[in-house]
């Protein structure tokens, strides 16, 4: 199985890993949620998604929804129910394509 | 003080194992270790790790003055294992010139001490694996050795051949294995063949690998062995260049070798990889008809293939023919099996193979847990993927990339985006993956969904 994920690695091409972990200066919104100034798009999601888990945001009757509190509304545009589906590409919007 | 420290002494009867100068030994049989069989016997460096080095600095000066204050306070006559070990400790802290400054500062000062073969080979190694391109620390090393007149022999010959193609020196070994060859004595077959399978990692035009070859073989009457045709056709049949082999293996037999069973397997699995069934099969009958008994490696290479290819039904009547020669199958055998079932789509059927192997008391490993997840998802059998999964994560069974993605697929197909969220954090905690493919795998399969979504397609 190796040599097949050694493959992936070199066809997941290096730019789009790079815009995964490459550290990135925050906007206000997201810096005060985050508390600190720099962090990679992979580590921001990282950051949400715990708090949604360790905060039990999770509609219980509907695992994929997660309810909003204030803190993660002021992230995610403010919405009152998000659904996990779309939880990568809300974070992604705070981490624009920057102009080379 | 006024006694050698342990460390020294310790270090005496681990690090300077002399090799045989000639090779005694058959080549073992046993097809993993017959190549890399004297690997063993090379002064290992991982026995030193756990002692303590009595050279904290690689400063020259600061040596030169512990090794004074030892000789001049102990009370036992210091051997030659001794300065053997203190040369091996210095080295591995120190640069080449500083280390044969100090040999020459014991050998100045301890006029009881007259270096052997064992002394100047610390030296080499530690000459060849010093990062210069130039070899001019190797031919000091040998001048010294010739000059306080220790002849350099095969094994000479083997430690600096064995030391420059660890550090990816191989050009280098090339030209020095020749002027040995000219100047002392030429490589024994395992030296010989140590170069030849670094020479085939390297380099992929053949024709250099043939004319090293020939070469050896004009001038220093130096001849390929079997072992040597194996790497040959093990390098050929990995760059799928199958017609060559054959030649090969007809070369082998104009040279008076018989192929045994492990050039067999070299052979089948060079075919397997390509899908070739008909041809593995060909070969375990020439097996049979030669008198060559083909063992566990073969027949899971040929069952390997079988399943590869299609052909399951065959590779499970060998699953018997194999119990019947008394092989107990093991993991690799089953997973193969069942790899070939899930892609012929019948995953139950590979489902209650993992059954049978248990109940045989064959154990599965982290392959054949995954190989049979990825079926089941496959299948869309995501009770039995779920259930299997769960089993997984209660034994701490990594996720391999392919199970992974697929599982993710099959979850988010079904409306568990949760669950699949779950997954990716096991396959973050479990260290499955790195986290940027287990997130991003993740994000493109929840992509794949929106899309999948506004065209109407999925749930």
């Amino acid at each position: 199985m190796l040599p097949q994920r050694l493959k992936k690695a070199i066809t997941d091409n290096p730019k789009k890993l790079g815009n995964l972990i490459d550290l990135v200066n925050l906007p206000s919104t997201l810096r005060d949620f985050v508390g600190q100034s720099q962090i990679s798009r992979l580590g921001c999601f990282m950051r949400v998604w715990s708090y949604i888990k360790t905060n039990n945001l999770q509609d219980p009757k509907n695992k994929n929804v997660v309810n909003c509190d204030e803190k993660l509304k002021s992230i995610l545009l403010g919405k009152e129910r998000v659904e996990l589906v779309e939880l990568p590409s809300l974070i992604k919007l705070h981490f624009p394509k920057q102009p080379k | 003080m006024g006694k050698v420290p342990p460390s020294f002494r310790s270090m005496a009867s681990t690090q300077l194992v002399k090799k045989p100068t000639t090779s005694p030994l058959p080549p073992p049989r046993d097809p993993r270790s017959r190549i890399a069989v004297r690997e063993t016997l090379k002064p290992s460096e991982d026995t030193r790790e756990p002692l303590r080095n009595p050279f904290k600095t690689p400063d020259l000066s600061d040596a030169k003055s512990l090794f004074n204050s030892i000789a001049s306070t102990s009370r036992i006559p210091l051997d030659l294992k001794f300065h053997n070990s203190v040369l091996q400790s210095y080295a591995s802290i120190a640069d080449v010139d500083d280390t044969v400054k100090l040999f020459q500062h014991i050998l100045k000062s301890q006029p009881d001490f007259s270096p052997e073969n064992s002394t100047f080979h610390i030296l080499l190694a530690h000459a060849c694996r010093a990062p210069d391109s130039s070899l001019s620390n190797v031919h000091r090393v040998l001048n010294l050795m010739v000059n306080s007149g220790v002849k350099p022999d095969q094994v000479t010959t083997d430690i600096a051949v064995r030391s420059l193609c660890e550090s990816g020196r191989v050009d280098e070994a090339l030209g020095l294995v020749k002027e040995l060859s000219e100047k002392h004595s030429p490589p024994d077959t395992y030296t010989y063949n140590l170069l030849l399978k670094h020479l085939c990692k390297r380099t992929d035009s053949l024709s250099l690998v043939y004319k090293f070859i020939d070469e050896m073989r004009k001038s220093f009457r130096v001849k390929p062995d079997l072992v040597s045709y194996t790497i040959l056709i093990d390098n050929v049949c990995n760059s799928k260049n199958l017609r060559e082999a054959k030649r090969l293996v007809n070369a082998l037999s104009d040279a008076g070798f018989k192929p045994d069973c492990f050039l067999y397997n070299t052979l089948m699995k060079g075919y397997c990889t390509l899908s070739k069934g008909s041809e593995a099969i060909s070969i375990y009958k020439e097996m049979i008809e030669k008198g060559v008994e083909p063992d566990l490696i073969t027949y899971n290479t040929l069952i390997f293939g079988l399943s590869k290819s299609g052909r399951v039904e065959e590779a499970r009547k060998y699953l018997k023919t194999m119990v019947e020669a008394g092989y107990e199958p093991d993991a690799v055998t089953y997973t193969s099996l069942m790899n070939g079932m899930c892609r012929k789509g019948a995953t139950l059927g590979a489902l209650s193979l993992l059954e049978e192997m248990e109940g045989r008391g064959c154990a599965p490993n982290d392959c054949t847990y995954n190989t049979l997840l990825h079926g089941l998802c496959k299948a869309r059998l995501m009770d039995k993927g779920i259930e299997l999964y769960e089993l997984m994560k209660s034994k701490g069974v990594k996720l391999e990339t392919a199970a992974y993605a697929t599982l993710l697929r099959a979850l988010v197909k079904n409306g568990k985006v949760a669950e699949a969220y779950e997954v990716f954090d096991y396959a973050v905690e479990s260290k499955s993956l790195t986290d940027a493919s287990a997130y991003s795998a993740l994000e493109t399969t929840l992509k794949w969904l929106k899309k999948a979504k506004e065209q109407g397609l999925a749930v």
